[in-house]
């Protein structure tokens, strides 16, 4: 058996590895979510909180960017998609969070 | 084009990859504009959710947070098979390629299955679209998003085309495919969190 397949494996191992870690960041923080769900409600009824909206919010960004980094493998893309990415998703952030908040304002 | 039997040289699969656009460039405009789109639903959505948040509270009551942790779940381990599909068809594995596209195909299988019995199921209780703001704007995102999985399903079933023979497997159409997947994944990912977590 020659060295280059086996140095192949290994990294192929290593990309599964840390493929698996990311599924399991992510579920932690979909799990984390349930916890932030029964923490923002009184027994019987849900009210409005503004903070859980911006952290389920911000969560849900940062699920985002490691979607595109890892699964998407924009982390091995050329630098502009990157910035591209990290762009795009401060703007869906920024656009998300001012409506609510100007919906809060007006309303 | 790059086909997945050239991958299969020794030198090829040492080498450390260079930075490249994974799939076709013209994949990723319709992924960003597809984010932008979307973005313009999810602001509408919480423009009016602060206009009526009692009546927006009182009808997320009647959504299964435990059920669209479930479809998450399922759709980010589908988006893991996929890289490990595609991380496979790189390296010329054009069988353990086919075997995680399966993978996903079930799990994405899985999400649609719960997806509909949710539905059913508020429908049952007398929750349709037209009931009132809250579950006209569930029904049309889930909706909206439900399209985007049929259709991940015929890239997923071009995957397997491709995969089918070594001849035809082109890496660039396979990634293409995926990032489509995977767009379908993150897409789920702020719909989940807009309709079942924020108050």
């Amino acid at each position: 058996m020659s060295a280059q397949p086996e140095k192949a494996r290994a990294r192929n191992a290593q990309a599964k590895r840390r493929s698996l870690i990311v599924l399991l960041i992510l579920v932690a923080i979909t799990l984390g979510y349930l916890a932030l769900d029964r923490s923002a409600d009184a027994p019987g009824a849900y009210r409005a909180r503004s903070v859980v909206t911006t952290i389920a919010i911000l969560l849900a960004l940062v699920k985002v960017r490691l979607i595109f980094r890892e699964f998407m493998q924009v982390r091995n893309a050329p630098m502009l998609l990157c910035r591209l990415i990290d762009l795009w998703v401060a703007m869906i952030g920024a656009a998300l969070l001012a409506s609510y908040y100007i919906g809060l304002a007006v309303h | 084009m790059t086909d997945i039997a050239q991958a299969e040289q020794p030198e090829a699969e040492t080498k450390k990859p260079a930075r490249h656009i994974p799939g076709q460039p013209d994949m990723w405009v319709l992924v960003l504009f597809e984010a932008l789109v979307f973005t313009a639903y999810f602001a509408v959505y919480l423009f009016h959710r602060s206009a009526h948040s009692g009546l927006f509270l009182r009808s997320q009551a009647y959504l299964n947070p435990w059920l669209g942790t479930l479809d998450t779940v399922l759709l980010l381990t589908s988006s893991m098979f996929m890289l490990h599909c595609v991380q496979a068809a790189r390296a010329g594995v054009a069988r353990a390629a086919m075997t995680n596209a399966c993978l996903t195909a079930l799990l994405g299988l899985g999400f649609l299955i719960s997806k509909v019995t949710e539905w059913i199921l508020l429908t049952r209780t007398g929750h349709g679209f037209t009931s009132n703001e809250f579950f006209m704007y569930y029904f049309f995102l889930t909706g909206i998003h439900l399209l985007h999985l049929l259709i991940g399903f015929i890239t997923l079933g071009v995957i397997m085309y491709q995969l089918r023979s070594p001849k035809r497997g082109s890496r660039e159409i396979v990634e293409t495919c995926a990032t489509y997947w995977h767009t379908v994944d993150l897409l789920w990912i702020l719909i989940f969190s807009l309709l079942y977590v924020v108050r």
